[in-house]
């Protein structure tokens, strides 16, 4: 039942990313790639991370989508429904999509960490312990289980002995002079 | 807890990336290009995820690293976004292949 509605969310997030690379209407398209956020955002719960999958929904959903419907709104005139969507390397680009997806899959089965040799094997096949005892557990550490808690999180990104410390104020540096820099850009000349 | 192979989360990612390969290499208008790359960064975030939850269960690297990449995503949405409007205002379009001043 819990698979079942985990293929529902794939297949939903799938089918509207798709929508929203090929729908016409930008509006659409915006609307669509929220629809697929959302679906990611289930997928994150399904691996645990309940914070990460909130945080999901806060910035793709929240944010991401209404700055691309806010873009989309001040370039208005891209929206008739007669002009091209595609262009003209229609033909190449599903070509390479297509091509790079069924590439990264076949790696993916032929990749060394699927085959019984490998000591990680038991667990990649399909795990069916509990999160807090996990049963099949071969790293070292196994005391910790893997939790994507807020509180882990947040020791794992501001305690300098775990080594995030620095890049976790280098990259709010980073989007703050993002912010400064998208502002500057996006000003009107005032000569 | 759930049962499913590790490998139809990879799966996952890698037809959304391709999905959002498509969307960058194919439309027209850049905010759709820009779209393609959000779909992109997602499906490496599922692989981060998938990775650090069935291969590393006691390692946060893969979650702070998700943190790492949502962050410069919405970074790179607002800088992507200032220059889709400051290219729409010159060039009165916003479409990637005709501005091409660059080209050589």
């Amino acid at each position: 039942m819990e698979n079942l509605i985990f293929y529902i969310i794939a297949g939903v997030t799938v089918a509207s990313a798709l929508l929203a690379l090929t729908v016409r209407n930008l509006f659409h398209c915006a609307l669509f790639l929220a629809m697929a956020m959302f679906g990611v955002s289930g997928v994150f719960i399904y691996l645990n991370s309940d914070f990460l999958a909130s945080v999901q929904v806060l910035i793709y959903v929240g944010a991401v989508t209404v700055i691309i419907i806010f873009g989309i709104s001040l370039t208005r005139n891209m929206m008739d429904d007669r002009a091209k969507a595609m262009n003209n390397q229609l033909l190449f680009s599903i070509l390479t999509a297509i091509v790079l997806s069924v590439i990264i899959i076949m790696a993916i089965q032929e990749s060394p960490f699927l085959g019984s040799e490998h000591p990680m094997s038991v667990m990649l096949g399909s795990v069916s312990g509990d999160v807090a005892q996990p049963v099949v557990q071969t790293v070292a550490n196994a005391d910790h289980p893997f939790h994507g808690g807020v509180s882990y999180l947040a020791g794992a990104l501001l305690k300098p002995e775990n080594g995030f410390a620095f890049a976790f104020e280098f990259v709010s540096i980073l989007l703050l002079s993002a912010l400064v820099g998208a502002i500057v850009i996006a000003r009107k000349d005032p000569s | 807890m759930n049962n499913i192979p590790l490998v139809h989360f990879l799966y996952l990612a890698a037809i959304l990336f391709g999905i959002g390969m498509f969307g960058v290499l194919a439309r027209k208008n850049a905010i759709s290009v820009l779209m393609g790359i959000e779909l992109m960064l997602n499906a490496v975030n599922i692989n981060y995820l998938a990775f650090a939850r069935y291969w590393n269960w006691s390692s946060l690297t893969g979650p702070v690293f998700v943190i790492f990449v949502i962050t410069i995503a919405a970074a790179e949405a607002a800088v992507a976004l200032a220059i889709i409007i400051s290219i729409y205002r010159h060039l009165k379009t916003a479409n990637v292949d005709e501005a091409h001043y660059l080209r050589g």
